[in-house]
Order: structure tokens, then sequence, then C-alpha cells
């Protein structure tokens, strides 16, 4: 009897997109990879940020070259079919995006779910049944009604799941499938996979986070352009320099020198809430009057479950909101007198989706906009000084725009570092982040905490919360912790486990 | 990414239950009425009719002024510059090269409440109709499925889109940018938001034709249609009982052209 044909057979398999300019020659994304992955498997794919997972898994799904530009080389089989010749079936492969918003393009879940199986030109009455069976099995079938927009970003990365699962792949293809999420949507989607590992699903899932990857079988690094063979995750144990190299480790050296950076608390209060209330128009009330003081040079997280209130809040302290009553104060002053323009030379503001706030024509630009607009006279040393530091000089001339994600939450980070303000207020800056940015946002925090800065840290993330001297839980717009992270934190992770 | 422009609001009344085609006719005869109609006083009684279906079709006031919240600065612009573009009749007024007159006046304010007529009668179609019903309506009716599917990712997306504006103006703000200097200047502050925007909009058709792809947009064969749209009697009442009245109201107005 002939052996059955590996799930994913990929050899000698190089990929590059074309140059970005007519000056520089084309670089591949990665090149000569070798990955062979039998059926009922799984294997997890780690890499920094740029390292190319994502172009990995459009190769793979046959997605690129054919909807991209670039070329592809050498032979990729899934199954017994030729995925550069043909493209494959969502049958053989289906892939759950990165965002999973881009791929929920239906008015209600199970429309989600059905359109796929409609374009299979599956029979009508078979289609709602396997509908109703894929909404079930990842817990979804109570919210079938609901539009995917509705839904919080657990259950819209599970109904993506869902969609694709209905159609029944062979391959499962997971890009990134935790990033953005907060640990209860971390927590949803994980139990969704490791039960589709236990039914014995080919699952090949891509991780910027070697954290993430603990629990996993085999893992492969995808490191300066090449994939490593498969080896189990445990076997990685005590090569944390590999691991940082490769950009899909922080070391823990990076997590010290934050936690040991010591704050200089000045007597005087940085940032005020007195009896806050806001409500959206036409929307249900966020902040049910709140009262809050943070001292100079303090550095607090703020932490709380999706919906909790906390970019609400911290956005008063810019004036990007106004109360709906109560008052927010900026070093005493009322934040309602001034526009956020003014506030800008005080507060600092790093927003979330940092693609979705780059408008200048290069990187150099972008990093001059505050200085120059704040009118300082230093504003090229700054500029300089904050491209330097986020190590962006080689990418200075490029646009912003076209840069992968590390680059452009680095360059964020520069904008921010060049305006140096007295408060800095990042609204989760470790979200989508690899190892590498990671430690070079620690290290800049560290540096910015030592120097007297006032620290607002919106996170998810409780180590980033457990270095913090303060840490504040908020739940449905109200404060329902405030102290020092051993106080705070084991309360909120028990409270989050039950 | 976390709203759309989809207007449907769900619920069980004979207009959310109607054959989306039959309301596509009712929307057709509504608004070939609402150019028929000649006197501000009819147009007026038409829309008020209009308003009064709506809200027996279960159509909650919320939603309808929504819409009128919408419609406001366009139908208000036409009740103002509409007089002085279209004098007639007797002078009222004349204030320099403007001249307000009778007849003027009587047709910003058709021309307001035609306005008014059609925005009600989409969105008597827009709120009682989900998408995916109306690209199938449209399909079966003769679109190709991909035209439909145009539209209905247009609506799904385009304010996300406009959502990416705010976003860039708020990154600009928080770096200091103030509104400030002549029309030129803060039109020049714009062109990077514009940027932006045009990139964001490129970036998300990329990622949307992937997703589109890879769920089989280009499968060979033809699509199937999990719920079909079928005619039901009430349906078959609904588009006969229309038609009649349209032809009730299109003679009249033959009959007496004043209407």
């Amino acid at each position: 009897m002939a052996a059955l044909a590996p799930a994913i057979l990929a050899q000698d398999l190089s990929f590059r997109y074309p140059a970005y300019d007519s000056a520089t020659a084309p670089q591949p994304v990665w090149q000569h990879l070798h990955l062979r992955v039998e059926a009922g498997t799984a294997l997890t794919v780690a890499g920094g940020n740029g390292s190319g997972k994502s172009t990995l898994c459009y190769v793979l799904a046959g997605l690129a070259p054919r909807h991209t530009d670039g070329e592809a080389h050498g032979a990729l089989h899934l199954a017994d079919h030729d995925v550069l010749a043909a493209p494959p079936s969502p049958r053989l492969v289906g892939l759950l995006f990165q965002d999973a918003a881009v791929q929920l393009f239906n008015t209600t879940a199970e429309d989600e779910v059905a359109w796929g199986l409609e374009a299979l030109g599956v029979a009508p009455e078979v289609i709602g049944p396997q509908v109703m069976l894929a909404l079930r099995r990842f817990g979804l079938l109570d919210q079938r009604h609901r539009a995917p927009w509705q839904l919080s970003g657990g259950q819209q990365k599970r109904l993506a799941l869902a969609a694709v699962w209905a159609m029944r792949p062979r391959v499962l293809l997971l890009d990134e499938p935790l990033q953005g999420l907060d640990p209860e949507g971390q927590a949803e989607v994980l139990a969704a996979l490791e039960s589709l590992r236990k039914e014995g699903a080919t699952l090949l899932f891509t991780t910027p986070d070697f954290a993430e990857v603990a629990a996993m079988q085999d893992v492969s690094l995808l490191e300066e352009g090449a994939l490593t063979a498969p080896a189990p995750a445990a076997g990685f144990a005590g090569q944390t320099q590999r691991l940082s190299a490769a950009g899909i480790l922080c070391p823990a050296e990076a997590w010290e020198k934050l936690r040991h950076a010591r704050s200089r608390i000045g007597a005087e209060t940085a940032l005020e809430v007195r009896n806050l209330r806001f409500r959206y128009p036409n929307g249900p009330a966020v902040l049910h009057g709140l009262d809050l003081k943070i001292p100079r040079g303090q550095c607090v997280a703020l932490i709380g479950p999706n919906g909790a209130g906390k970019t609400t809040l911290v956005r008063h302290f810019n004036g990007l909101l106004r109360p709906t009553m109560g008052a927010a104060y900026v070093m005493g002053q009322d934040c309602a007198s001034r526009s956020t323009g003014q506030l800008a030379r005080e507060v600092g503001f790093l927003f979330q989706r940092p693609e979705q706030q780059l408008f200048a024509a290069t990187v150099r630009e972008e990093v001059a906009y505050g200085p120059r607009r704040l009118g300082f006279p230093d504003a090229e040393a700054r500029v300089e000084r904050a491209l330097e530091h986020f190590g962006l000089r080689e990418v200075a001339p490029r646009p912003p725009a076209i840069l992968g994600y590390g680059w452009q939450r680095a360059v964020t980070l520069a904008t921010l570092a060049a305006l140096d303000p007295p408060i800095l207020i990042l609204d989760e800056p470790t979200a989508g982040l690899d190892g590498r940015g990671r430690q070079q946002l620690l290290s800049w925090l560290a540096e910015r905490r030592a120097a007297g800065t006032t620290l607002i840290l919106v996170t998810h993330e409780l180590a980033l919360a457990a270095a913090a001297d303060r840490v504040i839980a908020l739940h449905e717009g109200r404060i329902t912790a405030d102290g020092m992270p051993t106080e705070v934190l084991p309360r909120f992770s028990r409270e989050a486990a039950r | 990414m976390s709203f759309s422009l989809d207007l449907y609001v769900p619920g069980r009344s004979w207009l959310h239950r109607c054959d989306p085609r039959v309301k596509l006719w009712l929307l057709l005869l509504g608004v070939a009425l609402a150019f028929r109609w000649t006197h501000p006083l009819t147009q007026a009684l038409y829309v008020t009719l209009l308003l009064l279906v709506l809200r027996l079709a279960g159509i909650t006031g919320r939603s309808l002024g929504w819409l009128w919240h919408q419609m406001r600065p366009l139908v208000l612009l036409m009740l103002l510059l509409q007089p002085f573009f279209t004098p007639s009749g007797k002078i009222l007024a004349q204030v320099g090269p403007l001249t307000l007159t009778v007849g003027g006046l009587n047709s910003g304010a058709l021309l307001a409440l035609r306005i008014l007529a059609m925005a009600f009668l989409t969105g008597g179609l827009l709120f009682t109709t989900d998408q995916r019903a109306l690209v199938q309506a449209f399909v079966r009716l003769g679109l190709p499925y991909t035209w439909g599917l145009t539209v209905s990712l247009t609506l799904r997306f385009l304010p996300a889109i406009g959502g990416l504006a705010t976003t860039v103006r708020e990154a600009q703000a928080s770096r200091g940018w103030v509104a400030e200097g002549n029309f030129i200047r803060r039109a020049r502050d714009y062109l990077p938001v514009l940027i932006a925007i045009v990139i964001g909009a490129l970036r998300l058709s990329d990622q949307l034709a992937l997703a589109l792809a890879a769920r089989g947009l280009d499968y060979p064969g033809p699509r199937t249609t999990w719920r079909k749209l079928q005619m039901r009697r009430v349906d078959w009442w609904v588009l006969g009982l229309s038609t009649v009245g349209f032809i009730g109201a299109w003679s009249a107005s033959l009959i007496y052209p004043a209407l």
C-alpha cells in the first residue's frame, strides 16, 4: 500500500516580493525552506515581526504569489496537490487571518459560516445543519443572529475559525491567532485550537511570542530567512539567547530592568479625575463617577477586561474625550479648557494599531511632525536621538505605511520619544510585539521611569502590570481595585480565572 | 472596524417579511410617484402617508429620526437655495441679484419634500431588509453575484475607511496639531489624512481580496444559496395592490395635472 502523502510538503521553497524601488534588488522573505507536516499533526512556526510568517501562510494557502506580488520558487504540495501550479481548494486548506475582522464580511454570524459553503456549491438543505454544527463546535450558537462586528475579539476569531472549519479543510493555517486578544479571548481561542488538535486536525500556527508555544508539540523557528527543523517546544528550554536573537523571546533581563528602574515620584499630582462620568452619544454609560489621583513620576498600570472603560478613561487626559460629568485634570489644569494639540506638550499618547496612525511620507518626517508642530528649537536633534534609540536610521527615508508591524510600532514609539513629554499614556503597548520589540519597549520605559516621566500603561499583560508602582483595575466603568501590584494582581487573576 | 453601514433593524412586520424584490418594486413605484407630484401640498401629503406606512411597518421613531437627522442639511439647503434659482410668479422680495418669488418658494418646498420622500422610501427598504437578502434579490433580478457582493462589502467597510480619518486626525492632534490658519493652510494640513486614508483603503482591499479568495470566491462551479428567496402569497398581494394603487395615483395625476 502506498504511504499517505504528507499534509504539507515544501521543498527548497523560496519567496520574494518585488524590490521597494528600482535602486534596490528584491530580497527574499525566506529561502530554501524545507517543511514536512504529517496529516493529523500540529506544528508551530515561531518568528519575530517581519520574519515572513504571514507570507508563509499565504504561500501555503495558495494566495501568494497568485493574489499578491512576488515570486515563489521550489516545490510545494498539500497532500498530492501542487500548490504553485494550481490554486488549492478551500476543502484542502483553510486560513485564519491575523486580523479576523477583515475576514468577516457578512451581516450575521450564521451567514458568515454559510458563505463559504455556498461558494463551494454545497446543497442548500445541507448548509443549514453544517452551519449550526460549526457554530456549536466553537461555542457561538447563541450568537448566530448577531453581526460579526458586534462580537468580542475572542468571539470574532472563533467565528472566523468556524467559517473556515465548516468547509472541512484538510489543513488549517492559523496566522497569529492570539494577537490582539485579552486574556479571556486568548483562553477561548486556545481552548478551540486544543480541541481541534485532539481531534487530529492538521494545524500549522504562527506566533511572534515563544511564551505562546509552551503548550504546543513541535516548533520550527523562522529566523534570518530560514526555517529550522521541527523540534519539541520543551527542547528549546535554556536556549534563551537563541530565541532572543530570533526575536521571539524577550529576555528576563529586560523585564528586570523595568522592574528595577526606580520611579522618581513627586509631590504634585500629574493626572486627576473627579467624579468622572462618560457616555458616548446615544450609547450606554461607560464611566460611572471615577475619582483618581496620580502623582508625578508614578508608573501606573490600568488593567481590566475589554469594555471596562480603560481606553475611555485615558482619552480624557489628552482631550480626545470630554467628560459627560465631572472633570479631568493634567498637571492641575482642567482638560476641558484645552485642545488635544495644546495638551500634547504634557501628554504623549500611544494609540493601538500603529498602522492606522502613520501619515507622513517618510519615517523621519513622521517622527519630526510633533517636535516641529510644537516648535521645539532642538527638533532635529530630538528626531535624530529618537531614530537612533529605536534603530530606525536604516528605514528613515522610507514611507512608514509600507513597513511591517514591528517597524511601525517602533516608529510610533519614536514619535513619542522625540516629544519627550512629562506624561506618557501607552494603550496596549505590547500588543502584537515580538520579543525584540518588547525588549526595545521595556528598555525605553525603564529609561523614562528613571527620568521621572509619569507612565500610564493600559494593558492586558499582567507581567507588564506587575512591573508598575501601582495597579488600577477597572470593571464596567468602575474602579474595582487600586494598590500595589502584589495586592491587586493576585485578586485580579483569581477573579479572571473564575 | 467595529461598525458597518448596515441599517437593517430586525423585525417581524409585514414589510420585514416581504420578499426584497417586492420591496424594490415598491421603491421604484414610490420614487416614480415622488417625481410625479408637482404641488408641494400633494408632496407633503405623500410624505405624511409614507411616514404612516413606515410606522405601520414597525419602523421605529428612532430609526426615522436618525434618517431625518442625516437628511436635514440637504433638505434645508434645498429649501433655502432652490427658491432663488427658479424665480417665477409673484415677487415677494428682492435684495440685489436675489429675487424671492411665490413660484420659487413652491419649487424649493417641492424639491425638499421630494428628497425627503425618496429618503423615507429608501429607508423603508434598508431598515427592513438585511444586506444578504438584498444582494440575493439583485442577483435574482439578473445582476452578477460579484456586483451584489461589491455593494454589500462597500456598505460593510466604508465606515471603517471613514473611521481612519478620525484615527489619523487624533494621532496628529496628540502630536501637537491645532486647527489654525486660513482655509488653504487647513486644507494642506488635511492632505496627510487623505494619504493615510488611501493607503488604509488599499491595505484593506488587499486583505479582503485575499480573504475572499481563501474562502472560495473563485471556486469553480455554481454557487448555491442557503436561504432562497421565494414569492409567497402575501408578496403577490402586496405586489398587486401596490401596482393598482400606483396606477390609480398616476391616473389621478393625469386627470388633475395640478396635483
